[in-house]
């Protein structure tokens, strides 16, 4: 059986600096049974082969020109996948679309990580901020953990831009 | 992914290491060791491992355990080897220090001072170079500026190694052929493994990652970088190898060593390229102390090289060496490690004390920790002094070294009072000081570990 792909091209949202997880979302959601999607990005959006994974998706990632990435999406006819019991992967598919989007890039360290945490206080809990690094937070990491919150990310194909997603705390209140 | 947490003794091998440089700096005012004495005598034998040891190496070591976690995404091999280490390392250093004074009967003891220094040492080196070998081992494949640490590492094991046969040969714990021909003739292996294959390659990788991150530049080109590598190695390769070999053949390093330096002087050379791009690249605009501080550093290593080319040219070196190390110990080594250790004091300190808090209440930023001009100044006076005083030695003045001297040596305490009040948070206003549950942080260690 041959697959059907719906294509979905995140590079003009990617190029601009906005955050395309919501699209690709709203695009798989919107699928008939056995349709596959066919991507296309300015990276190697790795975090999304994970979500759609367990969303019952195999992938497929081709490099073309440019450094720019086409990946074919195809259902297994797995249907969804067992819950994931990874903590990182605990409702992965249910992340909602970024409340806050910030561009950090210009910012001295470590002041694009006082940024994040100050904006994960203004988030609800089991919301989600996205937000463009110059490289790895590595010293953020220890702290989201213990703030409890949940985090995702990768450097872009040129790996000069960092792409975090925070999913604050579903329990924030508590965290203290 | 578990990020990087806080080195708990990061602060305690920095004011260790500041100790020494503090009291190798007082030796030279008060004209004990060279220049005032011969380059091989006991005195100068104490100050320049109080230098060398003390100094650049217990900082180095201190640094790396929190930068090579940082640098491989892996948590330190092992978090209770580090303190005894320095422990270690602290103790093998005073006994060398009584070793050498019992050289010339300052000491009047029995002890074999020497031999238990080679042990102490020995030990106290092993153990910092497991721990941080083994990190990066687990942590490939390695990033360029890891690469560097891991020849660095190999530096420092070769350097230890040579420094603990000459001492159990000096104190004639050991008398073999093979350890006695060592001890005739591999001196300059040990200098130039110490201060070149150990400081120069590990502060230039670190320095790599350092300048990238706070001037906001991309990292330098993998191929780029793994070039200097290449060249560092071949170097380190051939005075370690090749000099090894000249000195149990006993015949005369010269060549060996004229041919390391064309390679370490192309390495050095592919450095400046890739630092000069580092500048060029960088998005931020205005530098701050540190990155400034990081240039005249790397001028020194550069008029470092040049002197030691014009030196070789007109055929001095011999006659000059002691001031060619003193620029490559002080202007570049000294300077760019006191730079860097200003600013990493200011980041650790701030992690420690408002990461905790941020986003839950208003934390100062790091540069509220700081007074940078009153710290420009005393590191304006640093290198001053230091010029004045490698001057003074290519023209063979010991009084005018003595007033240069002292004049590192104020300066030098001047940028240590300024790290202190960063760790007493002395420059943030009292009002904005703690906010929320933050705590004030201890002189000495790390006392919250953020993980």
């Amino acid at each position: 059986m041959t697959t059907e792909f719906v294509d979905v091209d995140v590079r003009p949202i990617l190029r601009a600096g906005g955050e395309p997880f919501s699209v690709i979302m709203e695009a798989v959601e919107g699928l008939a049974p056995g349709q596959g999607v066919r991507l296309f990005a300015t990276f190697k959006p790795i975090p999304l082969f994970g979500v759609m994974g367990s969303r019952g998706f195999s992938h497929e990632a081709v490099e073309l020109d440019d450094g720019e990435w086409e990946v074919l999406f195809r259902p297994t006819g797995a249907g969804f996948a067992p819950p994931p019991t990874h903590p990182d992967r605990v409702d992965a598919v249910a992340w909602p679309a970024p409340s806050i989007d910030l561009d950090n890039r210009d910012l001295d360290p470590p002041e694009p990580m006082a940024r994040i945490l100050e904006a994960t206080e203004r988030l609800l809990p089991g919301e989600v901020l996205s937000a463009l690094l110059l490289r790895e937070p590595r010293f953020l990491f220890p702290e989201l953990t213990r703030r409890g919150h949940q985090w995702r990310g990768d450097f872009d194909a040129k790996r000069t831009t960092y792409r975090i997603l925070v999913r604050v705390s579903p329990s924030k209140a508590v965290q203290g | 992914m578990t990020g990087a947490a806080l080195f708990r003794w990061t602060m305690s091998y920095f004011a260790a290491a500041l100790i020494a440089l503090l009291a190798a700096e007082a030796m030279m005012v008060a004209g004990l060791g060279f220049p005032a004495e011969p380059l091989r005598s006991p005195s100068s034998l104490v100050l320049v491992h109080l230098i060398t040891i003390g100094w650049l190496s217990l900082t180095m070591c201190g640094a790396l355990c929190q930068f090579i976690p940082v640098l491989t995404e892996r948590p330190l091999h092992s978090d209770r080897l580090a303190l005894p280490a320095l422990a270690l390392l602290v103790t093998g250093l005073i006994a060398l220090v009584l070793g050498f004074l019992r050289l010339d009967g300052r000491v009047a003891s029995e002890l074999p001072f020497l031999s238990l220094a080679a042990l102490l040492l020995g030990i106290g080196f092993t153990l910092v170079i497991w721990n941080l070998a083994c990190t990066l081992w687990y942590a490939r494949p390695l990033a360029l500026p890891a690469r560097f640490a891991g020849l660095g590492l190999a530096g420092v094991a070769v350097t230890a190694a040579f420094g603990t046969i000459f001492a159990l040969v000096l104190e004639q714990t050991i008398s073999g052929t093979f350890f006695v021909r060592i001890h005739a003739g591999a001196l300059p292996i040990h200098i130039i493994a110490g201060l070149g294959g150990w400081l120069t390659i590990t502060t230039a990788g670190v320095s790599y990652r350092l300048l990238a991150m706070f001037m906001l530049a991309p990292d330098i080109d993998e191929a780029s970088g793994r070039t200097t590598l290449r060249l560092a190695a071949i170097a380190f390769g051939v005075v370690v190898g090749g000099g090894l070999a000249a000195v149990l053949a006993e015949v005369s390093l010269a060549v060996v060593l004229g041919a390391a330096l064309i390679m370490a002087i192309a390495a050095l050379a592919c450095y400046g390229r890739d630092v000069l791009q580092l500048f060029q690249t960088r998005r931020r605009r205005m530098l701050e102390l540190n990155s400034r501080m990081a240039v005249v550093a790397l001028v020194n290593l550069a008029l470092t090289a040049v002197l030691c080319i014009v030196l070789a040219a007109i055929g001095r070196v011999s006659e000059h060496v002691g001031a060619v190390v003193f620029l490559a110990a002080f202007g570049w080594l000294s300077g760019m490690m006191l730079a860097q250790m200003h600013k990493i004091v200011a980041f650790l300190t701030w992690l420690e004390v408002y990461g905790p808090v941020l986003g839950k209440t208003a934390t100062p930023r790091v540069q509220d920790l700081v007074a940078e001009r009153a710290a420009t100044r005393w590191f304006m006076l640093f290198f001053v002094a230091v010029w004045a005083a490698t001057g003074a030695l290519l023209a063979g003045s010991v009084p005018a070294f003595q007033i240069a001297a002292f004049a590192m040596a104020a300066a030098t305490a001047g940028i240590v009072g300024q790290m202190i009040k960063i760790r007493r948070l002395s420059h943030v206003p009292q009002a904005r000081r703690l906010p929320g549950n933050a705590v004030q942080p201890t002189l000495l260690f790390t006392a919250i570990k953020v993980t």
